[in-house]
């Protein structure tokens, strides 16, 4: 008996050593979701070869599973993905992702204290029919509804800066915030904060994370856990009508059989598409390519209060000492990415080009100068944490390299999984830590969750960044609805973080999506959001 | 025979409180909080304060694991938190979709291991004895995922004959479902067919050694009978010790395969449920393989009975 148990618990240990060394965390998660974007990169367009026609099933496959659609309870990119297709949101980013566009909501005007939001609805949108309802009308209070619901249930506090709406009458809205934030908007455009029918949501009950109901262009026929999401079209969509029938979503984990599928047309688009995938989707003559400059920072980040990168003088000497755009093109050996100088990607509108000057140069005889100031002449021991994926441990051995050879540090690579890593990034514990971030191209979306001192003890800033000037502009920004005041307090403040040599921002992912050759009419975005039907874009199938 | 089932089946109890204490303190020692691992990298310190109240956490490790043992006892295996459903519903969905891949893997492997391994053992020193035993050490050390991935090259990228991923639906028809069982079959079978052929040979050639079997052959009975009939069944035993351990390992699920199919079974829950330090999850999945592995254990045991019914376990635990 003895034996049997040591042999089940063998074989459980196995099991977890497995898990802990196979299992890749999505590149979504470990980058912090989707919600990313650029402003001016270019979005590509495909050509559409001949008349758009009606029909066909898009199979789209998504990295993980997606296992709650309720948009207060969803966690995961791939969950966003559907919930963005079924349903919609009073908001949305425009395809460049430069500004805020009409949705739901025709129109709004902000209070001149930046407290309240009155919201002029459309008065042709219809819920798709389901068990509780028979597609009725979208009114005001469900809009009410929706957001407040987000705002009491969503884990992840989406919407927390909403204090309570109010419905004046079927087609006017307003939305009174506790204080003036200007990030209002873009929490609106995130898809736990959709517009659902209350009578779907009460009468499903914790069901209704698998029959989600919204006002999107295709409704849920079905969702079958861990094996599909089946969509089908909705013909009273307010935008327009779609060309496809439907659209399917299957969890595909390994990104080389995404490809193989795509190859046999068992799947139409593969999103987030890594490493070696990306070179065979980019030969294979069935596949196109999609790649645009996502709104992503790859980012190797020092402790800024205790150990030697406490010192200033040894940051610069460390960033000195490594040549970053040699290092990114070792990592991203299939171009899947672009070297990067600022904590903010140039896709987001707070983004200042003339400050990538202030990122110190390669330089190793000054970094050995500084070291030495530093009264570290024969260098220390050193310990970066990352999480157990590809590029992770190729950035981490270049590391090693670089600063053993120009300035004798001792570089202990510690690898885990993402659990792990993430517990010690956030607890302040780690010498440097490496991750990558991607969110809105708001900036508050990057400096305030990387640097502001409220943040710290989070992931974003667990290595304690911690500056009273970069508090006060990143507070200030904040306060101001105008996009153009609000860029400029964020350009300071990203000046000020830049000359406290925080870490290395070395990278900049593209989004990378494989697409077969029949898809037409897709646009992609640097969100990486896939968007079938909306006023702009209307995706079919060529024969 | 019948009391000593009934000894085992006492025996099973505490072998699961022991499994289960373990998971209990094994999962809490893993590195990684929960609640910010449902919450993803973007949650601020609050919301994960928020979430670690609600999930329980915040209360000792000594009253968890009191209220968990309670729920246990009832039956109740709590609710994942990564799926937001209860745990034994999600383990109930992917055991039959593991054991659909599992079953046809090992029976494959079953009856192409015992004929790999007969036939060797009989030509003992010949070029196919040679052969085979080369071919099983190289189906042993293949790396699935290796295999996997060649295999989807060959047949469903080159061929076309076979689908790439999924697990189909019945809804197209039996066919579909069985072509989409075919290669990730074949992955699972590779090791355990040349684990079964390695020990057939070595058991076999053990007993047509053997005085007994010297003295069928003596007797002057068929070659193929004195193999097939006797010489197998002596050889047996260690065949269906193996045999058990992969039955039982069958319901923790192939985690490479199912990776690379997009096979919806046990590993890949498991492997998620670490992941996302989904410790409910994580806890009842272990029950249940655990379960498993004392019952299928305890009907290798009756079989030995049956098959030699001079092995007794009188006593014997």
């Amino acid at each position: 008996m003895k034996k049997r148990i040591l042999a089940a618990i063998a074989a459980l240990a196995a099991t977890a050593v497995l898990s802990a060394c196979g299992s890749e965390k999505p590149a979504s998660t470990v980058a912090a979701t989707e919600k990313a974007s650029t402003a001016q990169e270019t979005a590509k367009e495909e050509k559409t070869p001949g008349e758009p026609v009606s029909g066909g099933v898009l199979t789209i496959s998504l990295s993980s599973s997606p296992k709650n659609l309720d948009p207060v309870k969803y966690t995961g990119t791939y969950e966003s993905q559907i919930i963005g297709t079924v349903c919609d949101t009073l908001v949305e980013y425009n395809t460049e992702l430069t500004e805020i566009q009409p949705g739901l909501a025709k129109s709004w005007k902000v209070s001149d204290d930046g407290r309240a939001y009155t919201f002029t609805l459309r008065d042709d949108v219809y819920f798709q029919p389901g068990k509780f309802q028979e597609g009725r009308k979208m009114t005001a209070e469900d809009v009410k509804y929706s957001l407040e619901r987000s705002r009491k249930l969503s884990a992840m506090n989406r919407l927390d800066m909403l204090d309570h709406c109010e419905a004046v009458s079927d087609t006017e809205l307003v939305c009174y915030l506790a204080e003036p934030n200007a990030v209002f908007l873009t929490a609106l455009t995130d898809a736990g904060n959709v517009i659902v029918p209350k009578e779907e949501v009460e009468g499903w009950g914790d069901d209704f994370g698998t029959h989600l109901v919204g006002t999107g262009p295709f409704a849920l026929e079905s969702f079958e856990l861990d094996q599909q999401a089946v969509l089908k079209r909705n013909d009273k969509y307010w935008a327009a009508k779609p060309y496809l029938d439907g659209v399917t979503f299957k969890p595909v984990s390994d990104g080389n059989q995404a490809v193989n599928a795509l190859r046999t047309g068992e799947i139409n688009l593969a999103t987030s598409l890594s490493g070696e995938a990306v070179k065979i989707a980019r030969e294979d003559q069935s596949v196109k390519l999609l790649e645009t400059p996502g709104l992503h920072v790859a980012y190797i980040y020092f402790n800024q209060k205790n150990g030697p990168t406490a010192d200033i003088k040894v940051r610069e000497a460390i960033i000195k000492a490594v040549n970053v755009d040699e290092l990114t093109a070792g990592v991203y050996q299939y171009n899947e990415a672009k070297p990067a100088s600022l904590p903010l990607p140039p896709g987001s509108w707070g983004y200042d080009s003339s400050l990538e000057a202030e990122k110190p140069a390669y330089d190793p005889e000054g970094a050995k100068k500084l070291l030495a100031e530093a009264g570290y002449p024969d260098g220390f021991d050193l310990n970066i944490y990352i999480s157990n994926t590809e590029a992770r441990i190729k950035m981490a051995t270049l590391f090693q390299a670089y600063l053993k050879q120009n300035l004798n540090i001792n570089v202990n690579i510690n690898t885990s999984e993402w659990g792990a890593f993430s517990e010690i990034a956030s607890s302040g514990k780690a010498d440097v830590f490496a991750m990558s971030w991607t969110w809105y191209p708001d900036p508050y979306f990057f400096l305030n969750k990387l640097f502001h001192s409220s943040s710290i003890g989070s992931l974003g800033n667990g290595q304690g960044f911690e500056n009273k000037e970069v508090d006060q502009y990143l507070d200030e920004a904040l306060l101001t609805t105008d996009q153009a005041k609000r860029a400029e307090i964020y350009k300071k403040a990203l000046a000020v973080i830049v000359k406290q040599y925080p870490g290395i921002f070395y990278a900049n992912e593209n989004v990378n999506w494989g697409v077969s050759s029949n898809v037409q009419g897709l646009t992609q975005r640097a969100d990486g959001k896939v968007k079938i039907c909306t006023p702009d874009i209307n995706v079919w199938l060529s024969k | 025979m019948f009391k000593t089932i009934l000894i085992r089946c006492l025996q099973i109890l505490p072998s699961l409180f022991v499994v289960v204490t373990l998971t209990f303190i094994l999962t809490r020692m893993i590195p990684g909080d929960p609640a910010r691992a449902v919450l993803g990298p973007q949650a601020s310190v609050q919301d994960v304060q928020k979430m670690r109240e609600t999930m329980g956490l915040d209360q000792p490790l000594v009253s968890q694991y009191k209220d968990y043992m309670i729920q246990i006892a009832k039956g109740d295996f709590g609710v994942s938190y990564s799926y937001n459903q209860p745990v034994l519903g999600l383990i109930a969905k992917r055991i039959p979709n593991t054991l659909l891949l599992a079953f046809p893997s090992i029976l494959i492997a079953l009856i192409a291991g015992l004929l790999i391994g007969v036939t060797s053992a009989v030509r003992q020193g010949t070029l196919v004895d040679y052969l085979f035993m080369i071919l099983a050490l190289v189906g042993v050390s293949m790396p699935i995922f290796w295999l996997g991935l060649m295999l989807v090259l060959v047949f469903s990228v080159h061929l076309g004959w076979l689908p790439v991923l999924g697990m189909g639906s019945m809804s197209s028809g039996i066919g579909d479902v069985i072509r989409h069982m075919v290669l990730p079959c074949f992955c699972l079978a590779t090791i355990p067919t040349a684990t079964f052929s390695r020990i057939t040979r070595s058991s076999i050639l053990e007993s047509i050694h053997g005085d007994s079997i010297r003295a069928l052959r003596a007797r002057g009975i068929r070659e193929s009978v004195v193999i097939w009939k006797y010489a197998l069944k002596s050889a047996l035993p260690p065949v269906i010790t193996v045999l058990g351990l992969q039955l039982a390992g069958c319901f923790a699920g192939a985690i490479l395969t199912e990776t690379i199919f997009a096979w919806p079974g046990m590993g890949t829950l498991i492997v998620g449920a670490i992941d996302n330090r989904d410790y409910a999850l994580i806890q009842g999945a272990v029950l249940v393989i655990a379960l498993a592995f004392v019952i299928i254990n305890m009907l290798v045991d009756v079989v030995y009975m049956i098959i030699n019914p001079n092995v007794s376990y009188e006593g014997g635990f």
